[in-house]
């Protein structure tokens, strides 16, 4: 963001020196979310310990959820922090969407690690809880997904978001998202070959931790948890030559 | 121990570091070496090639070498698993779309990406979808591109900005699609834009001249020094079969850095042009007839010999080297003539007995960016001798306050304090000299320049940045060198330096202005700067008398000589002129009675003073082109056979060291004592368009450089040239 | 005793009767002698002889001038020289073999990238006059035209061991 201000390429700076030190045109800077700015009044009038108090210990005050996906009511809610996710489902959103069964959640953005059903079931929608299950609160955006979605398409869906977003500054980010996004296209279109599954996670860890900004990062971990999580899918999808496994139970229910 | 000083751990071992240091400045000092593309220790840290990651301990990711500063205590470990395993990891990234086209690449052999990728590479690409394929751009005459194989490092984007201040090349798109290139369509035409060929580790940025001629392997490499100006740039020059394939810069920080000026680069073209003398030639009754060697020397010799001794001229260019200088002068007290001048580019030479001994610079040329304030006149120093001007910008960007003071307006990359222009060199500085007295008195000899001139606000900041500064210098360039009035131009800059307190120097003509100067190829002093009892006659005093022999050494006389008009006809009227050349021209056919083939600087040994003072000797690179021969070994036979005693070198070295030895003290003081007051210029002091040489037309070599003259700015120049 | 006997062998020249009864079993066993040229020994697909430079199909050269063979060649009997060709690839101006430097070894033809260099089965060639031991791009091109059945038929046999 310093960069587009100073007018240059939208393209991450190297940390150190951080912005606070040496920000926009040399300045010290503070950069903050806009959510994190707009606590800001009410944690003046309010008080902290009543801020604190909203949500669990360690998860202060309300979050912003976006919802979105297969859910009856999609939409933006502010609310306490460390609401159950049952709840936010449920009560809030008004259930999966034609009461289809949840297969899984992407907590936080599509940059979070992917939750199935019966993990994020047992959640609290806070920083510890989400933490604990293996994925991340992130930015509140959650994404419900049911039973017939594939997660093979999802997941090549996420990958070319990044692979459009990366500014291709830094080598792993760059090069690795294409890839990625490569590979998975190649899988749906049934070219794909046991041996890419494993190199999907390999190159995905090869770019975590490499990277100057948090994209690299943020590309990463989708298909780790994808894989982790649903790796039979994507082996149904190379054995049956881009076949995907929600089509099969569809066809078998039909 | 003092705060500045870190303890960290390399590989185990206990470092010392500085700190701000960069890790991986460290780990290069102690010998642990750390992959890198981006990094280059004359750019800014990028980090964005990756490849230099390590293992930090207390860090869980791992961390750029290039870019993590030293802390203490810190524990770095340049090749456990896990940093190789992020160092594999990019080179992996780095592949993929990394065309396997080494085989034709011109960086085979010398390529960075290939070196690494023998440590760090797979031996099997697990890669299999497309690669990515990028349109090459032409970029000029000088660089060749294939962008299909660029890494992304941006040190050429890095080098546009931070080192020449013309950022002409940069990054468009993002992600997979991000690509290098000129925004808009246009070539890269800076005088220093061909380094970028080798800062790109890849092969995506190449020499256009050089492209598939050969491979880095098969060349041998030789040092020699650049010709081209007083800088005297430290060169390689790659020779395959005794034919020189390309030239690079061989690093020396206190001269060049690790840069060259891209006529230092493609000069090395003009070896092999067509233009060369493959033969001696004679001309009998207007015809010119080919004759060998011998019979070529020997009427040579004769004629020599038989001139009156005073009607004997020996004309050298300033790119004469010092034993070159020191034969021909040897050969000129022999004949017992003084008339021996090497200063073709000076028109004014009426003050020449207060000439330093040899002209320089006032300090070193690594000296030049710890100024703060820089006074340049008469000077478009980035054509006279660029690495001079990258050494001004470098002191521009640290602070320093670089004023210039000129009739012309050229044009300089970084924010130059005052330019003063619009008026005559002379009245320029007679203003800043006023403001720079402020009221007192001007030194005497400069009173009547400065007679009823006033000094205007500009005059007075640069005078004031001049007096104010802790180390300041007033510079003369070229320009001034060749202007008419250059005694006035002198007069006053030394004025200005004096009333300032500043140092005071100049940049000088050709590569060995020092090195003539000292040997003697003056006409009013001897060798070792000692004034001859009766002066010879300067180079246009030459030209205007009817003489019986004229010796011109690797002059050409349409172009080179300044000091007066109508060169060429009036050498065509001299009974009889030889020329030492290593280049037939028109002019010099129609100037010329005899052409005596000599070798450029790639194919003769000798050694060249730079206006620092630094002696620098080179061997031959090349084979001889046709039947040429190095100029010295020319001399030294002409010198057996008119009978000088002592000429028995049998090589180049013999010669200097003779030279050397008899060589006494030699006074580096510039200081500038006036004979009297110098009176006022009138008429003289026209703009300098007609004495400024542009920057690919300042030697014979630079002339016939094919890629050279193809640039934007040849052909720019040969525009205004033509009118 | 033995003296004898040794006196009896001299006499009945033993030793040359040994001898010919060598000669006398071969002279009814079957013949290994081939009545070269008329008869030859049969020749390994790998077999290392006159080289030729090969083209592609569409009559492009092969040979990049990576100079990679010249490199290799233990025997320095490989100059090339390279320059930028009209259509703006990368070709050789020059391309010499000294085949009285050249052993044969086959460096070059592992080495080459494209393999444009092959050395073909050809073994009976002779020079009469000094400098035709220089092989030339030309020459070279010539053989690689005339032989590519044979050149392509051993490299397609000695593929799948590659």
């Amino acid at each position: 963001m310093l960069e587009s201000l100073e007018g240059k390429q939208g393209k991450p700076r190297f940390k150190p020196p951080f912005p606070a030190n040496y920000g926009l045109y040399g300045k010290p800077t503070t950069i903050n979310n806009t959510q994190s700015l707009a606590s800001v009044p009410a944690i003046i009038r309010n008080g902290a310990a009543w801020f604190a108090a909203l949500g669990p210990e360690g998860s202060g005050g309300t979050a912003l959820f976006s919802v979105s996906g297969h859910v009856e009511k999609p939409g933006n809610y502010e609310l306490p922090m460390g609401i159950p996710f049952k709840d936010l489902l449920n009560d809030v959103c008004g259930g999966v969407l034609g009461g289809r069964k949840l297969k899984a959640v992407i907590p936080g953005g599509s940059s979070c690690k992917v939750l199935p059903a019966d993990i994020i079931m047992d959640c609290t929608m806070d920083y510890t809880s989400l933490q604990q299950a293996g994925s991340s609160f992130g930015t509140g955006a959650v994404v419900v997904m049911d039973e017939t979605t594939c997660m093979v398409k999802v997941l090549r869906r996420i990958s070319r978001f990044y692979m459009a977003e990366s500014c291709g500054q830094c080598t792993p980010c760059r090069e690795g998202t294409g890839w990625l996004y490569r590979m998975l296209t190649r899988i749906i279109d049934g070219k794909g070959e046991e041996a890419d599954l494993h190199k999907l996670v390999d190159v995905a860890n090869k770019i975590e931790g490499h990277t100057i900004c948090a994209l690299g990062d943020a590309a990463a971990w989708p298909v780790q948890s994808f894989l982790k999580h649903f790796h039979d899918e994507f082996a149904y999808m190379i054995r049956n030559h881009g076949r995907s496994i929600v089509d099969a139970a569809t066809d078998a229910a039909a | 121990m003092s705060d500045d000083i870190v303890n960290i751990e390399v590989d185990g071992e206990a470092v010392e570091a500085r700190r701000g240091q960069m890790l991986i400045e460290v780990t290069d000092a102690v010998g642990a070496y750390v992959p890198r593309f981006c990094y280059h220790d004359k750019l800014s840290v990028a980090a964005n090639c990756r490849m230099c990651l390590v293992e930090v301990e207390k860090v869980p990711k791992p961390m750029p070498a290039c870019a993590t500063p030293v802390g203490e205590g810190m524990k770095v470990f340049t090749k456990s698993p896990k940093a190789i395993a992020a160092q594999k990891a990019t080179m992996e990234f780095l592949l993929i779309n990394h065309p396997l086209d080494c085989p034709i690449c011109d960086q085979g052999g010398e390529c960075e990406l290939q070196d690494l990728a023998i440590g760090y590479g797979r031996d099997v690409s697990r890669y299999n979808d497309g690669k990515r394929v990028v349109k090459d751009k032409d970029i000029g005459p000088l660089v060749s591109t294939d962008m299909t194989r660029c890494i992304h490092c941006t040190r050429c984007v890095r080098f546009g900005e931070e080192i020449t201040g013309k950022p002409q090349l940069g990054t468009t798109d993002r992600g997979e699609n991000m690509k290098i290139g000129t925004y808009v369509e246009q070539s890269v035409d800076h005088e220093l834009s061909a380094n970028i060929i080798d800062l790109c580790p890849v092969g995506a940025l190449n020499n256009k001249p050089y492209r598939y001629s050969a491979r880095a392997w098969e060349m041998a490499q030789h040092a020699t020094v650049s010709p081209h100006d007083c800088v005297g740039s430290n060169l390689y020059a790659h020779v395959l079969r005794g034919t020189v394939k390309r030239i690079v810069p061989r690093a020396n920080e206190s001269i060049n850095e690790s840069w060259i000026a891209d006529r230092d680069r493609y000069s090395y073209e003009a070896i092999y042009s067509g233009d060369r003398l493959m033969r001696p030639r004679v001309k009998e009754n207007g015809a010119w007839r080919d004759v060998d060697w011998e019979g070529a020397l020997a009427q040579a010799a004769d004629v020599l010999k038989s001139a009156d001794q005073d009607k004997v001229a020996l004309i050298a260019t300033p790119a004469v080297t010092v034993e070159e200088g020191h034969l021909l002068s040897q050969i000129a007290d022999h004949l017992g003539t003084a008339n021996i001048d090497h200063r073709v580019g000076r028109r004014d030479v009426s003050d020449q007995d207060n000439d330093p001994m040899y002209p320089s610079l006032g300090c070193s040329i690594a000296e030049i960016e710890q100024h703060d304030a820089i006074l340049v006149a008469g000077s478009n120093v980035r054509a006279e001798a660029p690495i001079i001007a990258h050494r001004l910008r470098k002191a521009a960007v640290a602070g320093a306050a670089i004023s210039f003071a000129n009739s012309s307006v050229y044009e300089y990359l970084f924010d130059v304090a005052n330019y003063l222009s619009g008026a005559g060199l002379v009245e320029l500085l007679a203003g800043v000299a006023v403001a720079a007295a402020d009221g007192n008195s001007l030194p005497d000899s400069v009173t009547e320049l400065c007679d009823g001139v006033t000094a205007s606000g500009a005059h007075k900041d640069v005078a004031r940045s001049l007096a104010e500064a802790d180390r300041a210098i007033v510079l003369l360039g070229n320009i001034a060198g060749r202007h008419a009035s250059y005694t006035a131009v002198r007069a006053l800059a030394a004025a200005i330096a004096e009333l300032t307190g500043a140092s005071f120097g100049g940049l000088s003509e050709g590569p060995n202005s020092a090195g003539a100067c000292l040997a003697g190829v003056l006409p009013h002093r001897a060798q070792g700067g000692e004034n001859r009892v009766t002066a010879g006659l300067d180079v246009a005093s030459m030209l205007a008398q009817a003489m019986d022999a004229v010796v011109l050494v690797n002059v050409e006389p349409d172009a080179d000589i300044h000091a007066a008009t109508d060169a060429v006809a009036r050498l065509a009227e001299q009974a009889f002129v030889v020329a030492l050349t290593p280049f037939v021209s028109d002019a010099l056919l129609e100037a010329a009675d005899l052409l005596l083939p000599t070798g450029t600087f790639a194919e003769t040994s000798g050694t060249y003073v730079n206006v620092e003072g630094t002696w620098q000797s080179f061997s031959g690179v090349a084979s001889a082109v046709g039947e040429a021969r190095p100029t010295w070994k020319v001399l030294r036979v002409l010198g057996n056979l008119v009978d000088a005693p002592g000429f028995d070198y049998v090589t180049s070295v013999d010669v200097r060291d003779e030279f050397v030895a008899r060589l006494g003290e030699i006074s580096t003081s510039n200081a500038y004592e006036a004979s009297g007051r110098i009176a006022k210029v009138n008429g003289a002091d026209a703009p300098a368009n007609d004495i400024d040489i542009p920057l690919y037309s300042v030697d014979a070599l630079v002339r016939r450089a094919t890629a050279l003259q193809l640039t934007d700015e040849a052909q720019r120049a040969r525009a205004v040239s033509d009118g | 005793m033995n003296r004898a006997i040794t006196y009896v062998k001299t006499f009945a020249l033993w030793e040359l009767l040994r001898g010919l009864s060598v000669t006398l079993r071969n002279f009814f066993r079957p013949s290994v002698t081939l009545e070269y040229p008329e008869e030859k020994t049969p020749q390994s697909p790998r077999f290392r002889g006159l080289h030729a430079l090969r083209r592609y199909p569409n009559g492009e050269e092969r040979c990049i001038a990576c100079k990679l063979c010249e490199a290799v060649c233990p025997a320095l009997a490989i100059t090339i020289e390279s320059d930028v060709s009209d259509d703006g690839t990368r070709r050789t101006t020059r391309y010499d073999i000294d085949l009285f430097k050249c052993i044969y070894c086959g460096f070059c033809e592992e080495a080459c990238p494209v393999d444009a260099i092959v050395e073909t089965r050809l073994h009976e060639y002779h020079m009469e006059l000094p400098g035709e031991n220089i092989m030339t791009k030309d020459k070279l091109l010539a053989i690689g035209d005339k032989y590519d059945a044979m050149i392509s038929a051993d490299k397609a046999a000695d593929a799948k061991y590659r």
